[in-house]
C-alpha cells in the first residue's frame, strides 16, 4: 500500500491551489489551520482502510484494496486527459458563443433594416412625381399661353382639356414606372428576407452546437458505481420472498404505466 | 440513452440512482456513493440580456433562488406532484412540464453518473400521482438513463429501513403529509393516507402568525422556510427564537418563540387522526405491535419535539405509542428507493429498457 500513500500525495498536490499570505489577508483570513501532506494522506488511507474493514467483511481485502488502486491511477490519469478535453471544448463553446452574438446582431439589424424599407415610403417617387407634374403643367401652361396669343376660346377650358390629356399619357408611364419600381422594392425585401431565413438557420445551428458542447463541459467522466453488475437480492437475505413479492408488484405496475404511455 | 452503441458501450458497470422528487428538495443517492439534494426550483434567464450575463440557459435549486430577479421562475412541484395535469395546453403547463423535465435531468447529472456505465433509478413518487403525472415523470427521467420505475414514497422511506412489516410511516414533506401502513406486502389504497397539511402550510401559518404579532416586519416566504428550518419545534421550546426581520430597512429584533411553536403545532392534530384511522383499521392482533412503530421521516420530521408530541397525542388517543425518527430525513426517501433499485433483479431492469 505505500505506493497508494504515493499516489494520494501526488493526487492532493495536483488538486491544490497556490495562494499567498497576502491574497488570504485581502480575504480577511488572518489565521489559517495547517495540516501536512502526509497527514492528509494518511488520514484518507485510514479512512479507506476503515471503510473497506467495515463494508467487506469476508471479502479478501487486498483484492479489493489493489483494484481500488488501480482504478484509482486510472481515475488520475483520465483527469488529465479530461483536463485536455475540457479545455478544448471550453473554447470551442467561447467561439461558438461568439459567433451566436455576431449573427444574433445581424439578425436583428436585418430585421430592423427590413421593417424600416416595408414601412417607410419611397420619398424619391413623390418627389420624383412632383417635378414631372410640374414640367407637365408648365409645359401645358406654355402650349395654352401660346395659344391664347392666337385667340382660343377659352384658355382655362383648353388647359384643363390639355391636361387631362397630358395625364392620361404620364398615368401609363407611370403605372409601369411602378410596377418596375415595387419589383425591385420586392426584390429587395425577398433577398433580405431570404437573408434573415439563413441567419435564423445559422443561428439555430449555432445554438444547437452550443447546446452540444454545453452538454459535452459535464463531460466529466462522473464517478464509478461500486457495482460491475445487476445486484439483484442477497440470496441470503432472510425476507428475499417478502422482497421478490414486492419487486414483481413494482415491476408489474411499472410495465403498466410504460406500457400504457408508448400505445 | 436507448441507442443501440451506447448500450452496447456500458460495459464499465451499473450505477443505481434512487431519487427523492420533492416539493421542496429534490434529492439523490447513487451506488458510487455520491449523495445531493437541489431545491426543487427551476429559472430560465428572462431575456438576451440576462442570458448572456448568467451564461447558462437554466438554474437549478439554489442557484436560481439567488438570482430569481434576472429570471423566470418555476417550481414544479406542487402538494406533491406536478403541476401538469397531462393537458399542458396552456403556456404555463408547458412551461411547468418543461421546468419538471429540467429538474429531473439536473438531478440525474448531480448523481455523476459515468457515460459508459448501465444506469437504473428508482424515483419515489406520492401515491397520490395521476398517472398522467407519472407517465411525465418517466418520461422526463427516461431521457437521462437506461431504465426508470416510480415507486411509493413512503414505502421506499419503509424499504430503506428494513422495515417492512407492522410500521407505520408518516412522510412530512413540503406539500403533503404521507401515511404509509406497511404489513409485509406493498401497501394498498387503504393502507394510505395523504394530507396537504405540511411544511408550506406551517410556513403560511407562521407568515400569517409574523405578520400579526410584527407590525412593520418585512419578509418573504423563503426567509419564513428558513426560519422554520432554523428553530422549528413543538412542545417546550429549547431556546428563545429571537429573530432578525427589517423594519423599513433597519434589522430589528423579534423574538418569535410561540409563532413558532404554534406554527409547528399545526401538523400534529391532521398526523394523529391519519395514525389513529391507520391503526384502528388494521388487524387488532397486530395493533399493539403497529402503534409502536410510527416512522417519522420528511424534511418536516426535523421539527424539535415533533416526535414527543405525537407520542403524546397518541398515548390520549390510543392508549400509548413509540414513534421513531429516521436518521437521515432528508436522504431517507432516496435511500429508500435506491435499495429497491439495488434489488430490483436484472431480468426486471430489462424488461423497462
Amino acid at each position: 500500500m505505500g505506493g497508494l500513500k504515493d499516489s494520494l500525495r501526488d493526487a492532493i498536490k495536483q488538486l491544490a491551489f497556490r495562494t499567498s499570505v497576502d491574497r488570504l489577508k485581502k480575504q480577511g483570513v488572518t489565521q489559517v489551520n495547517v495540516l501536512g501532506l502526509d497527514r492528509i494522506a494518511a488520514l484518507i488511507e485510514a479512512a479507506v482502510h476503515r471503510s473497506l474493514k467495515s463494508r467487506l467483511v469476508g471479502a479478501d481485502r487486498d483484492v479489493v484494496a489493489d483494484a481500488t488502486k488501480a482504478e484509482f491511477l486510472r481515475l488520475l490519469r483520465s483527469n488529465e486527459d479530461l483536463q485536455r478535453e475540457k479545455t478544448e471544448t471550453e473554447r470551442m463553446r467561447e467561439r461558438a458563443e461568439e459567433e451566436l452574438d455576431a449573427l444574433r446582431r445581424e439578425l436583428s439589424q436585418q430585421q430592423s433594416a427590413l421593417k424600416l424599407k416595408l414601412e417607410r415610403p419611397d420619398p424619391a417617387a413623390a418627389g420624383r412625381w412632383q417635378g414631372e407634374d410640374g414640367t407637365i403643367a408648365g409645359k401645358v401652361a406654355a402650349v395654352v399661353h401660346a395659344l391664347a396669343q392666337h385667340g382660343a376660346s377659352s384658355a382655362d377650358d383648353l388647359r384643363t382639356r390639355l391636361t387631362e390629356l397630358v395625364m392620361d399619357v404620364v398615368s401609363d408611364e407611370r403605372r409601369v414606372a411602378e410596377v418596375a419600381r415595387k419589383a425591385l422594392a420586392d426584390r429587395d425585401v425577398e433577398a433580405m428576407q431570404r437573408r434573415i431565413e439563413k441567419l435564423t438557420e445559422s443561428l439555430s445551428m449555432t445554438e444547437h452546437k452550443l447546446q452540444q458542447l454545453s452538454a459535452q463541459r459535464s463531460l466529466d467522466t462522473g464517478i464509478s458505481s461500486i457495482y460491475r453488475e445487476v445486484q439483484g437480492l442477497a440470496p441470503g437475505d432472510a425476507r428475499a420472498e417478502t422482497k421478490q413479492g414486492m419487486m414483481t408488484a413494482i415491476l408489474e405496475a411499472n410495465l403498466r404505466l410504460q406500457k400504457r404511455g408508448t400505445a | 440513452m436507448s441507442d443501440k452503441n451506447t448500450k452496447d458501450a456500458k460495459t464499465h458497470g451499473v450505477l443505481y440512482i434512487g431519487m427523492d422528487l420533492g416539493t421542496s428538495r429534490t434529492s439523490v443517492s447513487a451506488s458510487n456513493g455520491v449523495r445531493e439534494t437541489v431545491f426543487s426550483v427551476v429559472g430560465y434567464p428572462k431575456d438576451v440580456v440576462s442570458q448572456k450575463l448568467l451564461k447558462k440557459d437554466v438554474l437549478f435549486g439554489k442557484e436560481a433562488l439567488e438570482k430569481r430577479l434576472s429570471l423566470r421562475m418555476y417550481k414544479p412541484l406542487e402538494k406533491g406532484v406536478l403541476k401538469y395535469t397531462g393537458e399542458a395546453k396552456d403556456t404555463e403547463a408547458k412551461a411547468n412540464l418543461k421546468a419538471a423535465q429540467d429538474l429531473i435531468g439536473e438531478a440525474i447529472r448531480l448523481a455523476k453518473p459515468r457515460a459508459d456505465e448501465l444506469v437504473y433509478c428508482v424515483i419515489g413518487a406520492p401515491a397520490e400521482a395521476s398517472v398522467k403525472n407519472r407517465e411525465a415523470i418517466v418520461e422526463a427521467a427516461k431521457a437521462h438513463v437506461d431504465a426508470v420505475m416510480l415507486c411509493s414514497e413512503p414505502f421506499s422511506v419503509a424499504y430503506g429501513m428494513e422495515m417492512l412489516e407492522d410500521v407505520l410511516v408518516v412522510d412530512i414533506g413540503a406539500g403533503t403529509t404521507d401515511l404509509c401502513r406497511m404489513h409485509g406486502t406493498m401497501p394498498e389504497e387503504a393502507d394510505q393516507i395523504m394530507f396537504d397539511v405540511a411544511g408550506d402550510a406551517v410556513d403560511a401559518d407562521l407568515a400569517k402568525r409574523i405578520e400579526q404579532s410584527c407590525p412593520g416586519a418585512q419578509f418573504t416566504v423563503q426567509m419564513v422556510k428558513d426560519l422554520k428550518e432554523r428553530w422549528g419545534f413543538v412542545g417546550d421550546a429549547p431556546e428563545k427564537c429571537l429573530v432578525e426581520l427589517p423594519v423599513d430597512g433597519k434589522p430589528t429584533q423579534f423574538d418569535l418563540t410561540d409563532q413558532i411553536r404554534a406554527a409547528c403545532s399545526i401538523l400534529i392534530d391532521p398526523i394523529c387522526k391519519g395514525i389513529t384511522k391507520l391503526i384502528a383499521t388494521f388487524d387488532p392482533e397486530f395493533q399493539a405491535r403497529l402503534k409502536n412503530r410510527v416512522l417519522l421521516a420528511g424534511g418536516g420530521s426535523m421539527i424539535r419535539g415533533l416526535d414527543t408530541a405525537i407520542e403524546k397525542a397518541m398515548k390520549e388517543r390510543l392508549g400509548g405509542g413509540k414513534v421513531l425518527r429516521i436518521e437521515e430525513p432528508i436522504y431517507g426517501g432516496a435511500n429508500g428507493a435506491l435499495k429497491i433499485a439495488h434489488d430490483m433483479p436484472a431480468d426486471f431492469w430489462e424488461q423497462l429498457r
